[in-house]
């Protein structure tokens, strides 16, 4: 449980929000047993007046009053519940921009190595919809518990008030037991299935995916129906496990209203055990069971939030575990934007501007990558120097490691003289420019793509660089110009045309260091040989480390260095 | 952004009642119980009345009446007992439908088959077959009993409350045909709700993941803060937006909650004048304690059930838009009328001779209309290592294919070993191998049960793995994936080479097994693959590898669908 309080701390920094949509929802539920019981009460003391009159006796009773009241709360009932769930929908979909906000901040500040492996369509599904259940946590779970409560004791002080202690503690009880089976006993009875089952549906994705991508060897083998099999048995057992959890919800809520309605039986019998020895009215006796049966709104949504309260503490606790890597004195959170352009400090032309010494690593960011031979290196200002090797020979982490995103395991990497803990990883970062393996790119404009890297470039100067990845035709040819969308995950664009932008906007970037991995993937011959023989101006006076699979992947250098893969 | 499915809302509400069919024993159970529950209701609050009259106006002790409260409990306890046994049956209702949708997925997939099924990517159909799947649940446990409780229920309050007081009854009624309306408004407001939801939730979360996707680029280029401040930006934008319209479309549960509410207030206060003996004409007259409670009672009751309804709309919705993305999978996958060993053009041709593979005058042309094989035809001799090359696009694929039996000419004959492509078991090895969690020795007895651990060590030492998996601390017994490292491309194409030369097959198929590999691995495929040869197999690979290509005994080149021996 202790897994859901980062979460609801930073829920109740919207405290004042969630406390009026409270009173919402509690106004909704108070006008709504006032409105049955205050009517009970109304008939019953008509009925009786209505006996005395018969009999000729004379008798009055206040209408107005009870008959406005009824009224008012047929009112008020259906304007506080339209009120609350606007309202409510509102702080819902700002808790929603919190939230994430929160967990991406939470992210930048994770180091590369920390996030390794937290890639790819399924983790990103299953994180969103961790997200996602975190949002859920104030309107079905927080402010409705929170309302049963106040309500539940707000009914047993009317009872007490109007009634007598016997009565108030025979209904808290029963309220108690109530509330008990709704949400406590509800959790612990199926807190462990909802856990595994969110185990059970990663596994059964997995599961999945491999049948799905080795559906041709198995059907070669002739052992697909075997494993379809399998995998449909897995997948009953999983509803199996789903339906066993509805089922426990169902029968906790009915048993929920079975405890309430008998709550409203004792305290009918009490009342009119009361109203026999004289002690009240028969309406007031009327009254109170009938606020009792009212109660039943405030309890019935408890089941369904405390049934999933165990895969929500699930989400809570992969989300915490995202952040736990967090190392503070590591802070790759860049305040100032790579606008305000600090002196570089890689001007001092002193000393190197890069150096490997002894660099290895066990485990690269991509999870197969070793780099067990040490790696020592030097680059002076204005070296152009490659690196090329196979797949799995450990280029991209070393990537990573000069542009300040992985500290080495061994070794020392150092950026103008200063090593890489010795130095704040923004400083490192702004001084220089990496062109990762992947592409990323964002669902924006071509515009917006290219000013993350230089926010006051002028549109001649992205034209320019455009021209150099050969892509300046393309843009030009489109109705929308440097305003073309580039589509999620870059769609609209081919991959060649997706990486040659990818590598404008790395070259954009004012930094005398250049890290290119693999600049030229997904880019044909010729385009590649043209934009290696624009690249030479745009690269003079700078720095630069390529990495590719082989000379021909990578930009003109001065020296290539060669690495093979470490095992086998 | 997913693209807008072809099934419209119609074709899948459709579907769903069509399932909604095959499980039409639980959902009935499920109805049932929830009118047994309604009937335990209006016997609870008629006990409930006839209690209250008897003690304030009849004057009866209470010990006399221990009797009608031993009823009434017995009417509150079968009321619960009814309402968990509907969730019970309707939980289990779905399940079946899941279990029955997941399996109609499945035989898709196969009809699909290996080749086209890659179209759509692996984490996508993995989706549909999960997370769709359950989104059918809340339609099947909870709207489509309801909906039908939400017909019935009132009615029985309905009759009731007409034995009971004509007059208040048709207070009710008068709501009556204002339901059908009810459910129109609530229908279409809970609707375009659900829309607006799914579509502000759906563009905020593709925001919001596209920023997480690239990540590691926002850090490079120092643009973490901007990036926060954006996401919040847009939320905030996407809130004031989505709130314009859920302000209009809450209207529309606003209208119920207050003809319920409205219709308590004016049964309550007819009951009370009438009681008071102030209205002289009608039924009111006649009204007592007992019955003008009972009735009191029943109106909150008679409104519930289409609360509930509107409560589980967005059920509805979800349904719907899992239903259509799960139709549109489901109708894709070939009709598979035909058998296809009736069929004359894969009638296999009699008297095979020593051949070990005979494609005679294929044709086939793709779903787009690209001709994919044109008039090929080509004999592969028993044990012979055959190589199909040319340009990509040429057509070596698809001519693999055809012999593997993933994909079905449109015209001409294949025999593989005298009988139909894919009549007997054959290795494959494509880009992507079969990998299930578990050992290795697991992965390799997939295709050789019986296989000795001696067998599977030998078999992992020849395709060069047997280093890597001594080195793991429970040899060939350890998990392939561990600690949540996977196996290289390269690794993983060796396992399933591994299969090949465990299983024994005479025929090996092989499509670019070197396609994307390092030089280490290039070298091991090759290394194994020249092993098999010399075995004896009979293996027909498509490649553009040099060093594959010098191991052949026959050439052929694809080009443009047309097939040449070289």
């Amino acid at each position: 449980m202790h897994d859901l309080l980062p979460w609801l701390r930073l829920i109740s920094g919207r405290r004042k929000r969630l406390i009026n949509g409270a009173l919402l929802m509690l106004l909704t539920l108070l006008a709504g047993i006032a409105l049955l019981s205050v009517s009970g009460w109304f008939i019953t003391a008509s009925a009786l007046t209505g006996l005395l009159l018969a009999s000729g006796l004379a008798a009055s009773l206040n209408i107005y009053v009870p008959g406005g009241s009824i009224r008012l709360f047929a009112v008020t009932r259906t304007v506080a519940r339209y009120l609350e769930r606007v309202y409510n929908h509102n702080t819902v979909l700002q808790l929603l921009a919190d939230i994430r906000v929160r967990v991406f901040r939470d992210l930048t500040r994770a180091p590369l190595g920390v996030r390794a492996g937290r890639s790819g369509a399924n983790w990103l599904n299953r994180f969103t919809n961790d997200v996602d259940t975190m949002n859920t946590l104030y309107l079905r779970l927080v402010a409705p518990t929170a309302m049963a409560l106040l309500v539940s004791l707000a009914l047993v002080g009317l009872v007490w008030l109007l009634g007598s202690a016997p009565a108030a503690l025979t209904l808290a009880g029963l309220l108690t037991a109530a509330f008990v089976v709704a949400t406590v006993a509800l959790y612990a009875r199926t807190r462990q299935r909802a856990a595994d089952q969110v185990i059970q549906t990663g596994q059964l994705r997995q599961a999945a995916v491999a049948h799905i991508e080795g559906q041709a060897e198995l059907v070669a083998a002739g052992v697909a129906d075997h494993y379809r099999q399998d995998l449909l048995a897995s997948a009953d057992r999983y509803t199996t496990v789903q339906e066993h959890l509805d089922r426990c919800s169902g029968w906790h809520l009915a048993l929920t209203g079975g405890l309430v309605q008998l709550a409203s039986v004792a305290v009918l019998w009490f009342g009119l055990a009361l109203f026999q020895d004289g002690a009240i009215s028969g309406p007031v006796a009327v009254l109170m069971p009938l606020a009792v049966l009212g109660i039943q709104e405030a309890l019935a949504p408890l089941p369904d939030a405390f049934g999933q309260l165990g895969a929500t503490v699930m989400a809570a606790r992969r989300l915490n575990e995202q952040s736990a890597g967090i190392d503070s004195s590591v802070i790759v959170e860049s305040t100032t934007g790579a606008t305000e352009a600090r002196a570089d400090f890689l001007d001092d032309n002193a000393r190197p501007v890069l150096t490997f010494d002894a660099v290895s690593i066990d485990q690269g960011a991509e999870r197969d990558e070793h780099v067990v031979t040490p790696v020592s290196l030097t680059l002076e200002a204005g070296d152009h120097v490659g690196i090329i090797g196979p797949s799995g020979c450990g280029k991209s982490t070393l990537a990573g490691i000069a542009a300040g995103l992985q500290a080495p395991h061994r070794g020392r990497c150092t950026l103008a003289g200063r090593e890489y803990t010795r130095l704040p990883a923004r400083d490192w970062l702004q001084s220089v420019s990496y062109l990762t393996q992947s592409t990323e790119l964002f669902d924006d404009t071509v515009r917006a793509n290219l000013l993350m890297a230089d926010a006051r470039a002028t549109d001649q100067a992205l034209w320019q660089m455009l021209g150099v990845v050969d892509l300046a035709d393309l843009f030009a040819s489109l109705p929308a110009g440097l305003d073309t969308r580039v589509g999620a995950y870059g769609r609209h664009l081919s991959g060649g045309e997706g990486r040659r932008l990818a590598l404008a906007r790395a070259l954009l970037k004012p930094s005398s260091l250049i890290i290119l991995d693999e600049p030229f993937t997904g880019v044909d011959t010729a385009a590649r040989e043209r934009i290696k023989e624009r690249l030479a101006p745009v690269l003079t006076g700078r720095t630069l480390l390529a990495l590719g699979h082989s000379t021909e992947a990578l930009p003109y250098t001065d020296r290539t260095l060669s690495m093979t893969v470490p095992d086998q | 952004m997913e693209p807008d499915p072809q099934t419209n809302v119609a074709e899948a509400r459709r579907w769903l009642r069509s399932l909604s069919g095959d499980v039409r024993g639980p959902l009935l159970a499920a109805v049932a119980s929830g009118v047994l529950a309604g009937v335990f209701t209006v016997v609870q609050m008629g006990f409930l009345a006839a209690i209250i009259q008897a003690v304030l106006v009849d004057d009866r002790a209470l010990a006399s009446l221990t009797g009608w409260f031993a009823a009434l409990i017995a009417a509150v306890v079968l009321r619960s007992g009814a309402q968990g046994l509907q969730t019970r049956f309707a939980a289990h209702g779905s399940a079946r439908v899941q279990d029955r949708v997941r399996r109609q997925l499945l035989a898709s997939w196969s009809d699909t088959g290996p080749i086209r099924l890659m179209d759509t990517s692996a984490g996508t159909l993995a989706r549909e077959w999960l997370d769709h799947v359950t989104a059918l649940h809340g339609y099947f446990a909870r709207f489509q009993p309801q909906m039908w409780l939400s017909v019935i229920s009132p009615l029985i309050i309905l009759v009731v409350v007409f034995q009971l007081d004509w007059l208040a009854a048709i207070f009710l009624i008068l709501a009556a045909p204002l339901i059908p309306l009810f459910m129109a408004l609530v229908g279409m407001g809970a609707e375009s709700v659900n829309q607006r939801h799914f579509e502000t939730v759906a563009r905020l979360s593709g925001f919001f993941l596209d920023r997480i996707r690239g990540l590691t680029t926002l850090q490079l280029f120092g643009q973490t803060a901007s990036a926060a401040e954006a996401i919040r930006q847009r939320s905030d934008q996407y809130r004031r937006l989505t709130m314009e319209t859920l302000r209009i479309a809450f209207l529309s549960s606003a209208v119920l909650e207050f003809f319920s509410s409205v219709a308590i207030a004016v049964v309550a206060i007819y009951i009370g004048f009438g009681l008071l003996g102030s209205i002289q004409y009608g039924p009111a007259a006649q009204l007592t304690l007992f019955s003008g409670l009972f009735v009191l009672l029943l109106a909150p009751e008679f409104f519930q059930p289409l609360r509930q309804l509107s409560q589980h709309y967005h059920d509805r919705a979800s349904a719907i838009g899992a239903a259509r993305l799960l139709l549109d999978r489901i109708q894709a996958a070939p009709v598979q009328t035909t058998d296809h060993s009736h069929s004359p053009r894969t009638m296999a041709p009699a008297g095979s001779s020593d051949a070990a593979i005979k494609v005679d005058r294929v044709n086939l042309i793709f779903p787009n209309g690209r001709p994919g094989l044109i008039d090929v035809s080509l004999t592969v001799p028993d044990g012979s290592t055959t190589v199909i090359t040319g340009p990509s696009g040429g057509g070596k694929s698809t001519l693999l294919h055809v012999i593997a039996g993933f994909l079905h000419p449109d015209s001409g004959t294949v025999s593989v070993r005298g009988g139909l492509p894919g009549q007997t078991p054959f290795g494959w090895l494509g880009q992507s191998p079969f990998l299930q969690q578990g050992s290795w020795a697991n992965n390799l007895r997939l295709v050789a049960p019986e296989a000795t651990d001696a067998q599977i060590a030998e078999a992992l030492a020849t395709v060069g793995l047997g280093q890597l998996v001594a080195g793991r601390p429970e040899g060939i017994n350890s998990a392939v994936a561990e600690s949540g490292v996977g196996l290289s491309g390269g690794q993983a194409r060796r396992l399933s080479l591994a299969r090949c030369f465990l299983a024994d097959y005479p025929l090996i198929l092989l499509d670019e097994p070197t396609a994307g590999l390092d030089a280490a691995s290039e070298q091991q495929v090759i290394r194994a693959l020249g092993e098999l040869a010399h075995r004896g197999k009979t293996l027909v690979i498509s490649t553009h590898h040099t060093a594959v290509l010098a191991m052949a005994d026959e050439v052929w080149t694809a080009t443009q669908g047309r097939a040449h021996h070289a």
